[in-house]
């Protein structure tokens, strides 16, 4: 195990938006089967911390490992940008993300989202891709939903899809901001549920969320952010069993 | 077909002015404005979309150009562009000496000119509206699975701003058919062409104008149900689910 190499890693990330520091040093490591979920109020740099992981925004400082690769930056007068975009994606077809509003190809049935990436981006053969792309909607309750479009489906449904499309790439680390935020209540359980499961069979995960129960349940370690700054970290029975800090304490309580 | 023309002829027995003669007139004219509006569509369209991917562009020296030809073509009439392409190009020091004279001294291949980089400029604007509303969710999750500004411009925003585009550019197709009628105005024999020289010779306006009027009525329709096939094809996903 020693030797291969970490999934993801993330040491020091700064991130700032005009004269707010957002991001002041956040660091994490992700090993194979971990399940990180990041927590904390709106605001706190929980999002922008992920969306720094695969570059969607650039950190100002920081470094990023993935599988072992150093993405290599380079100064430019708009501030720091990747020094090598070929490698930027590369690394992001490593990490898929799911997104709080699902973000399928509008145009695109959900069979072809699934496949979009895995045949043009990664190179994969079209039979291979739908054979597989078939038995993910199948894992993930849409075996029915092929042909339908996005607009066709529920929130739940398209949530359910999205993450089919995010496993299509046999991806080493999945990417969650806030999955089920977008979601009617009564439709959170499914997209909970698969991603239960994808936790039980060793998917590396790191999940933006506010589910509590999920955070306690399935993760193997809970980070709390306030302004940009880790406030506590550790195992979920350590982390939301027993918080140490006041804030924590006030955001764990049920609110009224 | 010998059968058809005598029946034909028949019909056409006590009309004085829609003989087999100016039937032709009128298909030569027919034949001349597909043409015309067809190729100018064609290559318009060709041209307008790395036009819509440039005006778009962040680098100045590509938008403005891009946006300043837009802006001239839609700011003037086409007839006055007409005018100038064809009449103009007359005073161009030199160009009678050389080859792009023989093309250029039939008013087809200005008109062509005129049409197409009238046809192209609108359609610029259209694609490069479209291109801007793409979500820019879509986009997000297209460069989070890795793919390249190229992938993502090939498979996510041109198809998925082309269907969006789909209505209106129906629009523009119907506005070049009906704008031309005024290559008429420049010797060439068109649909409105024919008409007028139907009625220069017989000096019957309505009987001259109304057929061609039908005409035009039935290739608008032609498009109309040709538009409303794409969309009901290419605008699928759009639409929510009907139990």
């Amino acid at each position: 195990m020693a030797d291969t190499p970490i999934p993801l890693e993330v040491r020091d990330i700064t991130k700032r938006f005009g004269d707010t520091e957002v991001l002041k040093g956040l660091s994490l490591k992700a090993h194979k089967g971990d399940v990180i979920t990041l927590i904390g109020a709106s605001g706190s740099g929980k999002s922008t911390f992920l969306r720094c992981m695969n570059l969607l925004e650039q950190p100002d400082e920081g470094d990023l490992i993935v599988h072992g690769e150093e993405i290599r930056f380079k100064q430019t007068r708009h501030g720091r940008e990747p020094a090598d975009w070929k490698q930027v994606v590369r690394m992001r077809a490593k990490l898929s993300m799911v997104f709080q509003s699902f973000n399928l190809w509008a145009h695109m049935t959900l069979l072809e989202n699934v496949i979009e990436a895995p045949v043009h981006v990664l190179g994969k053969p079209k039979k291979e891709a739908i054979a597989h792309a078939r038995q993910l909607l199948e894992r993930v309750g849409l075996g029915e939903h092929a042909d339908y479009y996005p607009a066709q489906m529920s929130g739940g449904q398209q949530q359910r899809g999205a993450i089919a499309r995010a496993l299509a790439m046999d991806p080493e680390v999945m990417l969650f901001d806030e999955p089920t935020s977008a979601l009617d209540p009564e439709l959170v359980g499914d997209v909970l549920k698969v991603m239960r499961d994808l936790a039980q069979e060793g998917r590396t995960m790191i999940v933006v969320t506010h589910e509590m129960a999920f955070a306690r349940d399935v993760s193997s370690q809970v980070i709390y952010l306030h302004q940009g700054r880790v406030e506590e970290a550790g195992p979920p029975e350590e982390v939301l069993g027993n918080p140490r800090s006041e804030r924590l304490k006030q955001f764990l309580a049920p609110k009224h | 077909m010998e059968a058809l023309m005598t029946w034909l002829e028949a019909q056409l027995a006590d009309n004085s002015i829609f003989t087999l003669q100016t039937l032709g007139y009128y298909g030569e004219g027919l034949v001349t404005t597909v043409q015309l509006v067809a190729l100018s569509l064609i290559i318009g369209l060709v041209m307008a979309v790395p036009l819509a991917i440039g005006r778009g562009s962040k680098h100045r020296w590509i938008s403005l150009p891009i946006f300043l030809y837009c802006y001239v073509f839609r700011g003037t009439p086409l007839l006055v562009q007409l005018y100038l392409i064809y009449y103009g190009v007359v005073f161009v020091e030199g160009i009678q000496e050389t080859w792009l004279w023989v093309i250029l001294e039939k008013p087809f291949v200005p008109a062509l000119i005129a049409f197409t980089l009238n046809t192209a400029a609108y359609t610029t604007e259209i694609f490069r509206g479209a291109i801007k509303s793409t979500a820019r969710g879509e986009i997000e999750a297209a460069r989070a699975y890795g793919m390249s500004r190229g992938l993502m411009l090939r498979r996510i925003v041109l198809p998925s701003a082309f269907r969006r585009a789909l209505p209106a550019y129906g629009n523009e197709v119907i506005f070049m058919l009906h704008a031309s009628a005024i290559a008429s105005v420049v010797t060439i024999m068109d649909l409105t062409g024919a008409a007028r020289f139907v009625y220069a010779r017989y000096y019957a306006p309505f009987d001259a104008f109304l057929f061609v009027a039908a005409i035009y009525l039935c290739l608008t329709f032609a498009i109309l149900y040709l538009f409303r096939y794409l969309e009901r094809r290419l605008l699928a996903h759009l639409k929510p689910a009907s139990g």
